[in-house]
């Protein structure tokens, strides 16, 4: 995506999912979300001190993604035992067509299958100071002690959707068939969608590495 | 708790001249499964046999089925089914596109979408999980598929899927395409939707598809397919030599291989090795770019591509700056015919360059336009028109002139601006090239010379051209070709055909699966008929029901062989049966699901008699044009280096193939007693009320 297009995004009414589009008007800031800065989890310190970091975290490659979604239902198979592509944890399908930011006038050119091809996969960061686990009222988050993931008690969490605003990423989603959230676990240190990628576009990166991981693949969606 | 799961449950009916909009539950048509199947139950049922493709009373079906959207490999195709424009006595047909949408139909909780009726005025379809709407498309009427896509997607959020028809469809094109994902097609019945005034669906869904197996199972079943899947086509062997792979074959779609590489990707992306062992390179071994657009694609391929699900990437990605001076996108992708279309202009092309050209550019402006070229028939039909100045005779002397030939003389790729607007607004008398091959043979009284021309790859007077037919195991593929009433989108036997492997083990693998050896010849040095050939035709046309049905892609499946070693090259035909059963929780075998595959095909049968009104379907439908018979004239049928084939031969092989069906071997009409078998009491009845009982 250049910076022309980034600028004329304003042409089409509601270039986001209906999901963010809910988020943002309760946030009042649209737009905010979408240019917070990859390396906010390091700096954002509020809840930081004393919690462990996750070993690592997922992220997938714009270059060796085929928006198959494969890394989709996989997630939803082991975590949920059904195909649910809208609270898997790996967000591809929502950017599939027209990346993050949804069509502009000069869509052709943006982001995604209907554009220069580049699919953009959300993942979760397990961010440091993890603004799902600050935002939630039920203190339904925590730490896994094993891999350091930021997870959801289904027992303590009541659906209310706190995380979900909360996320500068999107990725918590209330599963709108029980009404818990959910968000990536990790899978115990071994990722479904990683193990399950037909072209080894997702990568499980150990957190030393994730910084310049996100920092590579940000050049990459903005130079495209 | 429902009992069955796979299926969404429910059925969207949309009537669009009293804007009804209603549900039904999916279960009575189980029989039928889905997609393919469900769409022939309902037109059997609601659509009166004098109906015509563009009248009010017509309907088109969007069927996904009870495996769309479970995450099961190669499960996202959609099917269409409706009466063809394009066929000359508008009998029932599908065309299908892949991409995303019917997953997105499953997960907004329908199994298929049923068009009714005629909106006063341009209406799009928006469906978001239960909150169904139509609105105005006073403003998309008139935009091509890309900017519908897009304009649709702004008003719904980003992650709607999208279904529209560009142009061509708006203005009863009868071959155009309704068209996903900007690329993923599908052709014959853009029209119905125009004929409408139903511009586009739009859906989101946010629900889940269930399996009634335990996740365990599941997952295990997906493993083991991943295991056995090839490349595209289930090719199984490489296209080069390679230190992992016993065989290989030139021909094969598995082109992975070291130094070559997706060229324009921002990153250095090499096809490189890809061991049948390693999961996570599967997405690379079908390189298809330079199998569609020739060497010098590859380095203008951004990456491949593909459908919701599937882990072979057959779609072509590529960026050609050099588009921007045709005023189109730089970003192309498509596959196979999506590219190939436009060869006959090609064949005067000055350089690879041009060639590479005609091909991107004209996918681009066709898939805008939702244009269709009837398998690449439409550019046979305009170079023989051409060649033998028939345009010349049948166009207004100032059309003629007005059109650029010159540019088409010399295989410009502006010959493709100049052509596809007149074909997408019904432009002057050329445009009804677009009609289709039989309707053009009568309207400029082409004759038999137009039909018998072997270069022209007729196959049927119904006017579609050959698709797999007696070049692909003489009589197999023959017999494939002469059922449906287009062209057959039947890669059940193509697939295993083309698997790469030696003969040798083609014909082990063909004794164990349809009995005999003799199921399959030499290619180009075939053998008369016989029972094991009939057997593998039946199979072929079976399995492609239930893949359309179900909704499987009949380009991966059946997986009748893999690329493993270790398994002597044996894949798994009980695949489809089991998904079936773990999906659903109606538990089948291969036998009991294949008996499905029968019923579908019996019901499309039923409903071409129906149509036609007469049970004499040997004379009347499936009759083969004279070239396949009359070529090589130096050469006899059944000697080697010729696919001509043997009237006698094919006589025998046709009543062969009705016994396997349990149709009447004189007629090929379905009996009185194969209905009661099938549990098709109310078509028996049906049939037998309008004396159409063999």
């Amino acid at each position: 995506m250049t910076k022309e297009n980034e600028e004329s995004k304003n042409f089409m009414q509601r270039p986001t999912t209906r999901r963010e589009f809910i988020k943002k008007s309760v946030e009042g800031a649209a737009g905010a979300a979408v240019s917070f800065s990859i390396l906010n989890m390091f700096t954002d310190s509020a809840h930081a001190q004393g919690i462990k970091t996750a070993d690592g975290i997922v992220i997938v490659d714009p270059v060796k993604c085929t928006g198959c979604r494969r890394c989709e239902t996989n997630c939803t198979a082991v975590n949920d035992g059904k195909a649910h592509p809208y609270i898997s944890r790996v967000k591809v399908g929502q950017n599939y067509n027209f990346g993050k930011n949804g069509p502009s006038y000069n869509y052709k050119y943006g982001d995604g299958h209907l554009g220069d091809f580049t699919i953009v996969g959300e993942t979760c960061r397990q961010c440091e100071s993890a603004r799902c686990m600050s935002a939630c009222p039920m203190d339904a988050i925590s730490v896994d002690e094993k891999t350091g993931a930021r997870v959801i008690d289904k027992k303590k969490c009541v659906g209310c959707g706190r995380c979900a605003v909360a996320c500068p990423y999107d990725i918590p989603t209330v599963d709108p068939e029980t009404s818990k959230s959910t968000k990536c676990t990790l899978c115990e240190g071994k990722p479904t969608c990683a193990a399950g990628c037909p072209t080894g576009a997702i990568d499980f990166v150990p957190w030393k590495d994730v910084e310049m991981a996100l920092i590579e693949r940000e050049n990459l969606i903005e130079n495209n | 708790m429902p009992k069955y799961q796979g299926w969404a449950g429910k059925i969207l009916r949309v009537n669009l001249s009293s804007g009804s909009i209603t549900t039904e539950d999916t279960v009575k048509y189980k029989e039928y499964i889905g997609g393919m199947g469900l769409g022939y139950k309902i037109m059997w049922d609601e659509v009166d046999e004098n109906t015509k493709p563009f009248d009010e009373e017509n309907i088109i079906v969007f069927g996904a089925g009870p495996l769309s959207g479970t995450g099961a490999p190669c499960t996202a195709r959609t099917n269409i089914t409706s009466l063809l424009p394009a066929n000359p006595q508008n009998l029932i047909g599908d065309s299908h596109m892949g991409g995303h949408f019917s997953p997105e139909m499953k997960y907004a909780g329908y199994d298929a979408i049923v068009i009714e009726g005629k909106a006063s005025r341009p209406v799009w379809l928006r469906i978001e999980d239960d909150k169904v709407s139509l609105e105005s498309a006073s403003r998309l009427w008139g935009q091509g598929i890309f900017d519908t896509t897009a304009n649709i997607s702004s008003m719904m959020g980003k992650e709607a899927q999208v279904a529209a028809i560009g142009q061509a469809g708006e203005n009863q094109v009868p071959l155009s395409t309704i068209m996903t994902n900007g690329n993923h097609s599908a052709g014959g019945h853009g029209g119905i939707m125009g004929s409408k005034n139903l511009k586009a669906i739009g859906i989101i869904g946010t629900k889940s598809v269930k399996y009634a197996a335990d996740k365990e199972d599941w997952i295990e079943l997906n493993e083991s397919v991943m295991s056995i899947i090839g490349a595209n086509n289930q090719h199984v062997v490489p296209s080069t030599p390679q230190p992992w792979a016993e065989f290989h074959d030139a021909s094969s779609r598995w082109t992975a291989q070291e130094g070559l590489y997706w060229g324009a990707a921002d990153q250095e992306v090499e096809t490189g090795i890809c061991k049948p062992e390693d999961t996570n390179r599967i997405g690379y071994r079908t390189m298809k770019a330079i199998k569609d657009l020739g060497s010098i694609s590859e380095d203008y391929t951004v990456r491949m591509g593909g459908c919701q699900s599937c882990p072979i990437r057959c779609h072509s990605s590529v960026k050609v700056p050099e588009l921007e001076k045709y005023g189109v996108s730089p970003y192309v992708s498509n596959t196979c015919m999506g590219f190939w279309n436009h060869w006959y202009v090609n064949q005067n092309a000055k350089s690879d360059m041009d060639n590479f050209l005609n091909k991107t550019l004209g996918a681009q402006l066709a898939d805008d336009y939702g244009l269709w070229f009837n398998y690449g028939q439409l550019g046979r039909d305009l170079k023989y028109l051409y060649d033998n100045g028939i345009f010349e005779e049948v166009l207004p002397e100032d059309e003629y002139d007005d059109i650029p030939w010159d540019l088409y003389e010399v295989g410009d790729p502006k010959f493709l601006v100049d052509f596809y607007r007149r074909l997408a607004f019904r432009e002057g008398e050329i445009s009804h090239i677009s009609d289709g091959s039989a309707q053009i043979a009568e309207r400029w009284d082409l004759g038999d010379d137009y039909w018998n021309y072997k270069t022209n790859k007729l196959w049927s007077r119904m006017g579609y051209p050959i698709h797999h037919a007696n070049e692909s195991n003489g009589q197999v593929g023959a017999l494939i070709n002469t059922i449906f009433n287009r062209d057959p989108m039947c890669h059940s036997h193509q697939n295993f055909l083309g698997s790469g492997l030696p003969t040798k083990l083609q014909k082990e693998i063909a004794a164990e699966t349809w009995g005999s050896e003799d199921a399959i010849d030499v290619p180009a040095n075939y053998t008369p008929m016989n029972r094991a050939k009939a057997r593998f035709a039946k199979w072929s046309l079976v399995r492609n029901a239930l893949h359309d049905s179900m909704t499987v892609c009949n380009w991966m499946f059946p997986m009748v062989t893999s690329p493993l070693k270790t398994r002597n090259y044996r894949g798994d035909t009980t695949i489809e049966a089991k998904y079936f059963s773990q999906a659903t929780g109606m538990k089948v075998n291969e036998e009991e699901l294949d008996e499905f595959g029968r019923r579908i095909m019996t019901l499309h049968r039923a409903m071409t008699v129906k149509q036609m009104g007469t049970v004499d379907m040997r004379n009347e439908h499936d009759r083969i044009v004279d070239w396949v018979f009359e070529m090589d004239p130096d050469k006899n049928a059944f000697e080697a280096g010729t696919i001509k084939m043997d009237r006698e031969d094919m006589e025998k092989a046709r009543t062969m193939l009705y016994e396997e069906f349990g149709w009447d071997p004189k007629t090929g009409a379905p009996t009185a007693e194969t209905l009661d078998e099938l549990g098709m009491t109310e078509v028996k009845e049906e049939l037998a009320s309008k004396n159409l009982l063999p």
